[in-house]
């Protein structure tokens, strides 16, 4: 009997390991097809299912138009959609990957808002479905050429999350307190030395903050084109001292004498409807029409625009690999590609998140939906905005730039 | 002892299986993506980063303290007088109990921050001073400071209400003037309480993110606020990390607790 008490003590250790791998090994394989072969099957399967939609929550125009528009018509094809709020997309990854390390199978998130390194991570670790976005009806109301929809910040999307929106980052401005705005981002550096104090961004890896950092890279090396857009060492080390210099320059200049740093978008949305900043910065600009409206923000807030153009992007749905609600998930992500929803989702008094349609592939009828929609007086409308439209670096970038921006900008004061 | 034994149970369970679960994760035992391999690497990954916020936290946590301690004290003496005006320290005391820190902390940034509403009303932007996100974590303190001292004031009271008044009438007929009941009646008898409350406090200060994540700025971090911050990283190794700033966030945690309880064995009126 002796040995097998050292026995055990050998073999538990491995034993735990084994099932680690296991568990592991199982994870880093998305959940394989979807069993549905056809669109009608996946509808039947998805009668009465609850799909748990977890989504930034910060946007209450955001999350009217889901309560009010979309739980609505899903309800309408037999589906019931619940909106979780989460602070930050991460959370949903969060969850998902724990669920993962758990092995569940049957989870609490069935649908995820995301794109992005949040996208990349979680698909590098196994936590989305794949190739079900084929099966969509309504992907055929989009351009599959479009490069925005094929590939997400450099990771390619193969089938793995369902296109929602398209964004374009803005930057806003005062115009009461900045008659004369700058028309590069040079231009707008340049504008904050000589008003020192007036100018912040949030700190990254805040997603306002840190496509901040990634347009200033674009124009200290001259240019979106001379940057690769697939991250590798030698590019990010011959790319970024310039960068970090221009920066690093450019913190005496700013609010508080660039001591510390807003930690969010919201944190410098504030200090610019409180005055302390003449300028801010978002992902949405379609919410500014509202704010100068309710006279949260100035009324003399206008859209800046730069000649070289603003990084624009697409955000998804993407249905975790741990979710138990598979068909009703797709049911809501083709709902949700609609003409009918994108239009409304794209309504200023809604929401005004950019479609994702291909214009070319709408009936007449559809198309009218989308020139029904009235235009802001404070945003221009997408095709303004998005000109010279620079495209999103690879995920890989993002985490080593917003790396690289706390060990030496924010750690380094 | 078999009356208490399920709670004690289901206790251990959690505390046990879940600071296993953590130093594990820790030692890069339960990694996301790859083989479990055993290392310190995530200790060390960050180890000028964490004994300053090692250090930030201690000093937050231990300023808080001091202060929450001195202004509870004070608040429970003026409930034990009895009059309207220690009623009402009592009951501002009770309503701010259960006034949860992270709607605390979302107040105390309304009223101070920079573009908060004292800014405003005094017409003080530009020239408000930095209490939120500013260099020295004053809201962060100031927020610990005022929740906690209600909690210590109304330990304390609690106390010396069963306690103190025989003491201290016995003490003014044999001729003690305040200072003197204070130091000799009231004090000796509210230290244990005191004790145990401020490191109730501390510890729970010293661990939590929400006030300082809110409140403070983006560096240095406190010790909380790096675990949060790392565990919801997009990094897929990021995560062993978290889990050692936890560790090392818990051990200090403990050894505050095992001051406290040897400070406590030497008080005469704990024995």
């Amino acid at each position: 009997m002796k040995p097998a008490l050292p026995m055990r003590h050998r073999t538990m250790p491995a034993a735990a390991a084994a099932g680690l791998l296991f568990l592991s090994s199982c994870a880093a394989v998305p959940a394989g097809q979807p069993e549905a072969g056809s669109w009608e099957e996946v509808i039947s399967e998805a009668q009465g299912q609850t799909v748990k939609l977890w989504m930034y929550g910060g946007d209450e125009q955001g999350n009217a138009y889901v309560d009010e528009h979309l739980i609505p018509a899903a309800a309408a094809e037999g589906v019931n959609l619940e909106r979780v709020p989460v602070a930050d997309t991460k959370d949903s990854l969060n969850r998902v990957l724990t669920e993962i390390q758990s092995g569940t199978a049957d989870g609490e998130v069935d649908l995820v808002w995301v794109n992005g390194n949040n996208f990349g991570t979680g698909k590098e670790a196994g936590a989305w479905s794949c190739g079900w976005t084929s099966l969509l009806p309504n992907m055929a109301l989009t351009d599959p050429a479009d490069p925005m929809l094929s590939q997400d910040f450099g990771t390619p999307v193969d089938g793995c999350e369902a296109p929602w929106s398209k964004a374009q980052f803005t930057i806003a401005y005062n115009s009461a307190a900045v008659p004369e705005p700058p028309t590069t981002l040079a231009g707008l550096l340049e504008w904050v030395r000589s008003h020192p104090g007036r100018f912040t961004y949030p700190a990254p890896p805040d997603f306002t903050g840190s496509v901040f950092t990634r347009e200033v890279l674009y124009s200290v090396s001259g240019g979106y084109a001379n940057v690769p857009l697939a991250f590798d060492e030698v590019a990010f080390d011959r790319l970024t001292p310039a960068l970090l210099k221009e920066l690093e320059d450019l913190k005496p200049s700013l609010w508080r004498n660039g001591s510390t740093y807003p930690k969010s978008s919201s944190e410098l949305d504030a200090f610019y409807a409180g005055g302390q900043v003449d300028f801010t910065m978002t992902y949405g600009p379609a919410a500014l029409t509202k704010l100068v409206a309710d006279g949260i923000y100035p009324a003399g807030t206008k859209v800046l625009s730069l000649e070289e153009g603003t990084v624009g992007n697409a955000s998804f749905l993407a249905i975790p690999s741990t979710s138990g609600q598979r068909s009703g998930a797709m049911v809501v992500a083709n709902l949700a590609l609609s003409a009918g929803q994108q239009a409304k989702k794209a309504d200023p008094r809604i929401w005004g998140q950019f479609p994702v349609l291909n214009p070319g592939a709408l009936s007449s009828e559809e198309r009218a939906l989308f020139e029904q929609l009235p235009s802001s007086p404070v945003v221009p409308g997408y095709e303004v905005l998005s000109r010279n439209a620079n495209p999103e670096l690879a995920a890989g970038w993002v985490t080593a730039l917003d790396e690289a921006w706390r060990r030496q900008i924010l750690a380094g004061s | 002892m078999l009356l208490a034994a399920p709670a004690v149970l289901v206790v251990a369970f959690v505390v046990v299986g879940g600071s296993a679960m953590v130093g594990a994760q820790s030692l890069g035992l339960m990694p996301l993506v790859g083989p479990p391999h055993l290392s310190t690497v995530a200790y060390t990954a960050h180890a000028g980063d964490v004994v300053g916020g090692a250090g930030l936290s201690l000093v937050i946590a231990g300023t808080s303290t001091v202060l929450a301690c001195l202004i509870g004290f004070t608040a429970a003496l003026v409930m034990m007088q009895g009059r309207w005006c220690g009623k009402l320290v009592a009951a501002m005391s009770t309503l701010s109990i259960p006034v949860p820190h992270i709607v605390g902390a979302a107040s105390v940034g309304l009223l101070l921050a920079d573009s908060g509403l004292l800014a405003r009303i005094f017409g003080a932007a530009g020239s408000w001073p930095e209490l939120v996100g500013g260099p020295w974590w004053l809201a962060v303190i100031f927020e610990y400071a005022w929740k906690e001292s209600a909690f210590v004031g109304l330990v304390v009271a609690g106390t010396l209400a069963t306690r103190s008044v025989s003491y201290e009438e016995t003490a003014a007929l044999l001729g003690a003037g305040r200072l003197r009941r204070l130091r000799h009646v009231l004090l000796p008898l509210s230290l244990p309480s005191l004790i145990i409350a401020g490191t109730i406090a501390f510890i729970y200060s010293f661990g939590s993110y929400e006030v300082a994540w809110l409140l403070g700025r983006p560096y240095p971090e406190p010790l909380p606020v790096m675990a949060l911050r790392l565990y919801n990283s997009v990094t897929l190794t990021s995560r062993p990390e978290a889990a050692a700033v936890a560790v090392v966030t818990a051990v200090v945690s403990l050894a505050a607790a095992a001051t406290a309880l040897a400070l406590l064995r030497k008080i005469p009126l704990w024995r």
